[in-house]
């Protein structure tokens, strides 16, 4: 090859090409395309790329200069496939026809203006299995939501929530610590146990979001048997002209406000971005009512410095994540007997006027990550990385009880965690990524809570090593990977008594990973992939103990079964248990077409989960307040199967649609029983219409979205807590699985949305639930005792500053 | 350059390891939570009735919860059985038995935050003659006699006094139920107003 070029840049996962574009419009088949593709880190040229229209016979080649025109297409909108051949590092690449492809889709946001944006790479060990990734454009189109909730727009994502404020997101089915959240590289330390606890993740501040939908734990770790969640922040690109943006959000449903800005700017050598966002929100309304206690108070910073220095790339980056976060206060303990009238009621049993308090039931969390990275592209083709990284978390939460000034959980959590990956030269045609990795946490309950801690002292250590390997042969490619840990966990906790106990338990494990991919065509691609996946039983899962919120939980070492019958006086060690880690297999196919206009998206996948656990409602026992809804840990093998489906169709260069399907089967295949808390199935179509440039803005669009979500068919049987306290009905641990109310209806929601840009200003009016639709929704855990947030109304504004590129 | 040797740069690699081993000391720790002391938690309730007339004549009935938290039921240890037409004093012995060796009075912080409590009480009809009626579970208005009340003149029921009907019953049902009702409690409240510190029915008979 003749042209050099600064090798590493693409090698950085988070490569984009900026590049203008200039479209004369014409008769038909008579557009033409003409621009130039830059490094966006360096902004120089890259010649000899091989521009492809998608789904025509056409292709071009950059010039010296890197520009390249195409003429007589007959589609305004047309993808393009970027092949840069030099950019793959080895020449070998070129005699072999494997070039790494970007595919670029156009956006025409005014009528003289193209932007090309490069899909991301995928990361290594996930190549062979279905994933997406969301843009910062569409996650902070709506500052005020959750992480989970930008995530379920995706067919096969859906999320768990405990009221309004904490949404968990759910792959497949599962959710909590089957998921591992990559946070800036760092898998995200936090309490990561129950539906009550959602990832401290500030989604304004994140610049991509990539959801893996198959069994990542070589490439991860542990708890990625469902899949996992990339979350990439600022880039902090070199050659950057200075940015400043400012962007303000208020919506009708809890008169909620967010303020957030993001400025950054890279030379040669440096580049750095500071962000921040302020989110307050009052208690959201239902149709009908308010939702007493349900607001949130959110406040997030972050910033990043990128060095250069020829081949090394010295990085670091720290977030801080501060969430208070209210619980509807119906849910709770006016009296335990309130549960009961609480589910009978068909409104919350506790209404006031709108309030922008959090008082209890609450959690109050504090998220520091600290990280520094190190990139060295010793040799052409290879990269040495190491990553060590730092995360806080301190959490606290409030009940309704008669010392509610104190937290009912303080908890601290220090995680460290080292990472040293070597991205090995080509040898012998494969491509691989080889890594070692040091994790330790540090749970700590702080004193004062008056309270039998819920969770114990831990620490976990864990060393693991991996390697993906994989080799690419005309259209096909093989990628196959390998993992080894060690976990060590050491836990300490008091019994009901105050008497100590501790534990002591290491785990070893190989994970094991196999995928295939096959260019079926130019428009079409097969995926197909096998991966392992293991976890240790979280700390919940072992050794919860007590009432929180409004139930009473029993981890798996703190009851004991004896012909059906519970105890709960001793704890279990996990040695003299039934207690065995948790061993997912999971085999995920992907097909993807893409032709004329059309493209089809479908993923079948089947998950075999050994000693699955989950927890479940037992019973109601009897106390001295009155009867109380007691859930346990429970252990089984549980089988899931599904699909999830999409087709987009561009039906004129203006209007497109998006339909999307997901279906899920699941069941605990060991007891032939069904399980608790699945996703129902759902559906959805999404029109949008591009308006292009009408009157004062420079664009317009519209997109309207409505969605149906079944009722779940698979919901264990319903027992209703006064049968149980009459007496009429009779459980033991063996009973089947039960649920103290039935599933919820099924419901459609309409969402609609516009969105316009004028100059260097942004904005757009959502409105969710239009039609202001009563419903429940089976994964919330609130379901038992108030609707979901009706119609609300959420204006943005964003002004954008940009120095011009001085290569313009 | 079409071939490179993985492995030139293996010392580099070591070295950034022993930076890594250097830098990973983790500080394990081993301590446990500490002590928490339940305050909050209600093991033993005794009801006790003692005869206006000779207070000699005392009436106990108990109920029990052992393991507070835990899944063992609760226990109510026998029924009440009173005297036909007798006036009775009601007063309680509420503890926290938890910790055996040091077993705490909640009644006394009743009584310190008795502007916050209130006891209701619901039974058959017509087991006492005085009061009448049902009891003030179902509605607060409805007559109980309290013999004490909190500094803002609302009656609280640590003592109460109950005259039991002339005729002899038995299988009737007796609930005692004590509300913990912070900022809550007014003229006005009622039984389900605040949170419950506990709500005990035990089978009553008249002899």
């Amino acid at each position: 090859m003749s042209f050099k070029m600064k090798q590493h840049f693409i090698i950085l996962n988070f490569l984009f090409f900026g590049s203008s574009l200039l479209i004369a419009q014409k008769e038909t088949c008579g557009y033409s395309l003409n621009g130039k593709v830059l490094d966006a880190y360096t902004e120089e040229p890259i010649p000899n790329a091989v521009i492809k229209v998608k789904g025509i016979e056409r292709y071009t080649t950059t010039s010296a200069e890197g520009t390249f025109k195409i003429d007589n297409l007959c589609t305004k909108n047309n993808i393009l496939i970027i092949s840069c051949l030099g950019y793959t590092n080895l020449i070998e690449d070129h005699e072999h026809d494997s070039a790494i492809h970007f595919y670029l889709t156009q956006e025409v946001t005014g009528l003289n203006e193209v932007i090309i944006q490069a899909k991301r790479r995928k990361e290594k060990g996930t190549e062979t299995i279905s994933q997406v990734t969301i843009g910062k454009k569409e996650i902070t189109s709506n500052p005020t939501q959750s992480l989970a909730a930008v995530l379920s727009q995706q067919q096969g994502v859906t999320f768990m929530s405990t009221g309004t404020n904490v949404q968990l997101p759910v792959i497949h089915g599962l959710y909590g610590n089957r998921i591992l959240v990559l946070n800036n590289g760092l898998k995200h330390g936090f309490q990561n146990w129950g539906a009550d606890h959602a990832p401290e993740i500030d989604i304004a501040s994140t610049n991509s979001i990539t959801v893996v939908k198959g069994a990542v734990g070589v490439r991860y770790g542990p708890e990625a048997l469902g899949g996992a969640i990339i979350i990439e922040p600022n880039p902090s690109l070199l050659n950057n002209p200075f940015y400043a943006a400012l962007g303000t959000g208020y919506q009708t449903n809890g008169k909620g406000y967010n303020t957030n800005f993001e400025i950054g700017n890279g030379t040669e050598n440096w580049s750095y971005f500071a962000n921040g966002n302020y989110t307050r929100i009052g208690d959201r309304n239902t149709p009908g009512y308010n939702l007493t206690n349900s607001g949130k108070e959110e406040k997030a910073f972050s910033f990043g410095i990128l060095h250069h220095l020829d081949t090394w790339d010295f990085k670091v980056n720290y977030s801080f994540v501060d969430q208070k976060l209210a619980l509807l206060r119906a849910s709770i303990a006016n009296s335990p007997d309130s549960f009961i009238r609480a589910i009978n009621s068909n409104e919350p049993i506790i209404i006031n006027p709108l309030s922008f308090d959090i008082n209890q039931p609450n959690q109050k969390t504090q998220h520091h990550l600290a990280k520094a990275e190190i990139n060295w592209w010793y040799t052409k083709g290879a990269k040495l990385t190491l990553i060590v990284g730092v995360q806080l978390n301190k959490r606290d939460e409030f009940d309704v009880r008669r010392n509610a000034e104190l937290p009912i959980i303080n908890l601290d959590l220090l995680t460290y965690d080292y990472q040293l990956e070597w991205k090995h030269p080509k040898w012998h045609g494969l491509n691989g990524l080889l890594g070692a990795q040091y994790f330790s946490q540090n749970n700590d309950n702080n004193p004062g809570t008056q309270t039998t801690p819920y969770i114990p002292n831990y620490n976990t250590d864990r060393v693991s090593a991996f390697a993906v390997e994989s080799l690419t042969f005309g259209k096909n490619m093989i990628e196959a990977g390998l993992r080894f840990d060690l976990e060590t966990n050491d836990v300490r906790g008091r019994e009901i008594n105050q008497d100590i106990f501790r534990d002591n338990y290491t785990f070893t494990n190989f994970t094991g990973s196999l995928g295939y991919v096959r260019q079926l065509s130019e428009n079409s691609t097969f995926r197909t992939n096998i991966g392992t996946a293991w976890r240790t039983p979280n700390m919940e899962e072992l050794f919860s103990f007590g009432q929180h919120g409004f139930k009473t939980t029993f981890g798996l070492l703190r009851f004991k079964d004896t012909n059906g019958k519970l105890s709960t006086d001793e704890v279990i060690p996990l040695n003299q248990s039934t207690v065995n880690p948790e061993r997912g297999y999971k085999f995920i196919n992907e097909f993807q077409t893409n032709k004329n206009g059309n493209s089809h998206n479908l993923t079948v996948y089947s998950h075999f989960i050994e000693n699955y656990v989950f927890d479940r409602p037992i019973g109601v026992f009897g106390t001295i307040r009155g009867p109380m809804p007691a859930f346990i840990f429970d252990q089984v093998d549980a089988l899931f199967f599904g699909a999830d489906y999409s087709w987009k169709k561009e039906w004129t260069d203006k209007v497109s649609s998006i339909f999307g399907a997901s279906y899920l089967w699941s069941r605990n295949v060991g007891d032939n029983a069904p399980l608790i808390n699945q996703p129902p199935i759902s559906t959805t179509i999404e029109l949008k219409w591009n308006q292009g440039k009408v009157g004062f803005f420079d664009s317009s669009r519209w997109s309207i979205r409505p969605s149906y979500t079944f009722r779940q068919s698979q919901a264990p049987r319903t027992i209703t807590p006064q049968s149980l306290v009459d007496g009429s009905v009779e459980l033991t641990t063996s009973s089947e699985i039960f649920d103290f109310a039935a599933a919820n209806d099924g419901y459609f929601l309409l969402d609609l949305s516009w969105t316009f840009k004028r100059k260097n200003l942004s904005g757009g009016i959502t409105v969710q639930n239009l039609l202001n639709t009563r419903y429940r929704d089976y994964l919330n855990e609130m379901r038992y005792f108030a609707n979901e947030s009706g119609r609300n109304l959420l204006f943005t504004l964003k002004y954008t500053l940009k120095k011009n590129a001085k290569n313009e | 350059m079409k071939t490179i040797n993985p492995f030139k740069n293996l010392q580099l690699l070591a070295i950034l390891f022993s930076v890594i081993t250097i830098i990973g000391c983790s500080n394990d720790d081993d301590i446990a939570p500490e002590e928490e002391n339940e305050i909050e938690v209600i093991t033993d309730v005794t009801l006790i009735f003692t005869n206006t007339a000779d207070v000699n004549d005392v009436i106990r009935a108990s109920a029990q919860d052992p393991d507070g938290t835990g899944i063992q039921e609760l226990q109510i240890l026998g029924a009440i059985t009173l005297a036909a037409d007798t006036e009775y004093t009601l007063t309680y012995e509420i503890l926290n038995k938890l910790d055996p060796a040091d077993s705490e009075d909640i009644g006394d912080e009743i009584l310190e935050e008795d502007n916050e409590h209130q006891f209701f009480f619901s039974f058959t009809v017509n087991v006492f003659a005085n009061p009448i009626g049902n009891g003030n579970i179902d509605a607060a208005a409805d007559p109980i006699n309290y013999n004490d009340e909190d500094e803002n003149g609302n009656p609280v029921g640590l003592s109460s006094t109950w005259t039991t009907s002339s005729t002899a019953s038995s299988g009737a049902l007796f609930t005692v139920r004590l509300q913990h009702q912070p900022d809550v409690k007014t003229a006005t409240s009622g039984s389900n107003d605040g949170d419950t510190d506990f709500a005990l029915t035990f089978d009553l008979n008249i002899q």
